[in-house]
């Protein structure tokens, strides 16, 4: 029973905890331009997070190690740097997008100008990484994120026109008016969103933070092939919502209020209430992941004390790392740069970052050194290796196609 | 050669607050382009003050900030751009004349929501819908 109860936690924590602020903004963006006809890359990115998502918990379980701490061992320190710099770069831009989608919802809830709540966000979520529990923290988050199912309702209250809906996703090319390019460029900042590279690291080290064992594999794989399947469907709900409002009325989603105006016009005050909490937890929870994940990749690769599991004076460059991302992302937010471009940009980049998160996780799982008998069996390979030719293509296409549809204009 | 240096300094600072138009055509995209952004803004707002009592007042206050803003902005840069021609110049009028009555309407509901709360939804929602409608119009017509 208990057990069970632990399983059904973590399957609700991984669907509160998937969506953050880059599936909030592409599936809302993608939703009022595109329709549904961008639905599949929500499928496929489930799929790819998936597969590779079970793998890094599997590496965490049987090796006790998290994935970042393998990369250098295996891949060499040159090319190990190579990957810690991307995966930094983008990790940094995506706290700074994080705090801000935090501070944003804050302003939906009292009409203060989020500016004013970055510093004070920025702070708590310092705090709480420096004094809360890791499973508290994944745990409260998880949960509060949660709240974000309301898209569900507000989708069924605001009864769409469901045959149309479906004809739009199962017809998986540009809608009239939108160019090849711009439709691409949307598909690659969606999958993006969906296969977040913290993602992996921060599943992974939270593996280690947990101490799993090879008995936890059950947990972790329910975690996985259940929540994040749901969380996805969280992402759909997002986007048909806004396919359902702004796509007849030719509105282009930009900014946080205009996000959760369906769920205000289909469930009302209580609804935006929840949404807005659901924003909020689904914001500072992953301010939280990700600003430990930039910890626990640079302290992995160097070989330091990392983990919320020893007393932050035995892990001191662990917290220090995590208090100098902090800072210089708050210092970006605050220089009134838009927090939702700023998160369009950071899951484009993270697109084009996408081989060098899981390349490292597809070779590790495959390396008996490390998993001995728990190493990919042949659908996990055929699925990786597929996703990884496809990772190379979107890789390669990122940067060119963000500069040849202006950011997607 | 210090007057020199002046005329350079305004040179570039007028190159700052406007931005050419190539020729017409060109023109003619960047006023489709914004009637489209001002289109989208005013129709949200429409959706906002049609949702009635459904929105909070903050939430509400935020929406019509960001969209008056927003009007705002796209005012400003393409009244900054400089038209090629008397043609450009009469269809650059033409738009801003609605964009500008947009930012005004958008403007004067949110005093009201600061004050208390939009004193006439039904009235506004039409004057919206029909400003959208000349902009999308405005936008098919040049894109």
């Amino acid at each position: 029973m208990k057990k069970f109860l632990g399983i059904t936690l973590g399957i609700l924590t991984a669907i509160g905890g998937f969506v953050d602020i880059g599936d909030l903004v592409a599936n809302a963006l993608v939703g009022s331009r595109f329709g549904m006809s961008l639905a599949w890359v929500v499928v496929l990115g489930v799929l790819g997070i998936c597969v590779f998502a079970e793998m890094s918990g599997r590496i965490a379980a049987v090796s006790g190690r998290a994935v970042f701490d393998l990369v250098r061992e295996r891949l060499g320190p040159k090319a190990g740097l190579a990957n810690l710099g991307a995966s930094f770069f983008i990790l940094g831009l995506t706290v700074a997008a994080e705090i801000g989608g935090a501070a944003l919802a804050l302003e939906l809830a009292t009409g203060v100008n989020y500016l004013l709540w970055v510093p004070g966000v920025a702070f708590v979520a310092w705090l709480v990484m420096w004094r809360v529990k890791f499973e508290t923290i994944e745990r409260v988050f998880g949960l509060g994120g949660l709240a974000l199912v309301v898209f569900v309702v507000a989708l069924w209250q605001l009864g769409p026109d469901w045959g149309q809906l479906w004809q739009q996703a199962a017809r998986p090319a540009p809608p009239e008016g939108e160019a090849v390019p711009t439709y691409f460029y949307y598909a690659i900042a969606l999958l993006g969103g969906a296969m977040t590279p913290y993602e992996v690291f921060f599943f992974s080290s939270g593996g280690v933070e947990e101490k799993w064992t090879r008995s936890d594999l059950s947990v972790s794989r329910a975690n996985v092939f259940i929540g994040f399947p749901l969380g996805g469907l969280l992402s759909l709900a997002i986007a048909a919502c806004a396919a359902t409002v702004f796509l007849p009325v030719h509105v282009q989603v930009d900014s946080l209020d205009q996000m959760v105006l369906p769920v205000a016009l289909g469930v009302g005050q209580i609804g935006l209430a929840l949404v807005i909490l659901g924003v909020f937890a689904a914001t500072f929870g992953a301010t939280l992941e990700v600003a430990l994940s930039s910890g626990y990749c640079l302290s992995q690769y160097f070989g330091w004390q990392w983990g919320k599991f020893v007393r932050p004076r035995e892990a001191a460059r662990f917290h220090a790392t995590i208090l100098v991302v902090m800072i210089v992302a708050t210092a970006l937010i605050l220089t009134t740069i838009d927090p939702i471009m700023v998160t369009e940009y950071s899951l484009v980049f993270s697109a084009a970052a996408l081989p060098l998160t899981y390349l490292p996780v597809l070779m590790i799982a495959n390396d008996r050194d490390y998993m001995r008998d728990k190493v990919n069996g042949r659908l996990s390979n055929t699925l990786g290796t597929i996703f990884m030719i496809l990772l190379v293509v979107v890789s390669i296409a990122a940067i060119p196609l963000m500069l040849a549809t202006k950011a997607g204009q | 050669m210090r007057a020199g240096w002046v005329a350079l300094a305004l040179a570039v600072g007028a190159a700052g607050c406007s931005s050419p138009a190539w020729n017409d055509r060109d023109y003619e995209l960047k006023a489709a382009a914004s009637a489209e952004t001002v289109g989208s803004t005013v129709e949200v707002v429409r959706l906002a003050v049609g949702g009635g009592g459904r929105l909070t007042r903050p939430y509400l206050k935020v929406v019509l900030t960001n969209a008056a803003g927003q009007v705002q902005s796209v005012n400003d840069q393409f009244g900054g751009v400089q038209p090629p021609s008397e043609r450009a110049e009469k269809l650059g009028e033409q738009l801003l004349q609605v964009t500008e009555r947009a930012e005004k309407e958008i403007s004067g509901l949110l005093v009201e929501v600061r004050r208390d709360r939009v004193e006439d939804p039904a009235a506004a929602v039409r004057r919206l819908a029909g400003l959208g409608e000349r902009l999308r119009g405005f936008q098919e017509e040049y894109e």
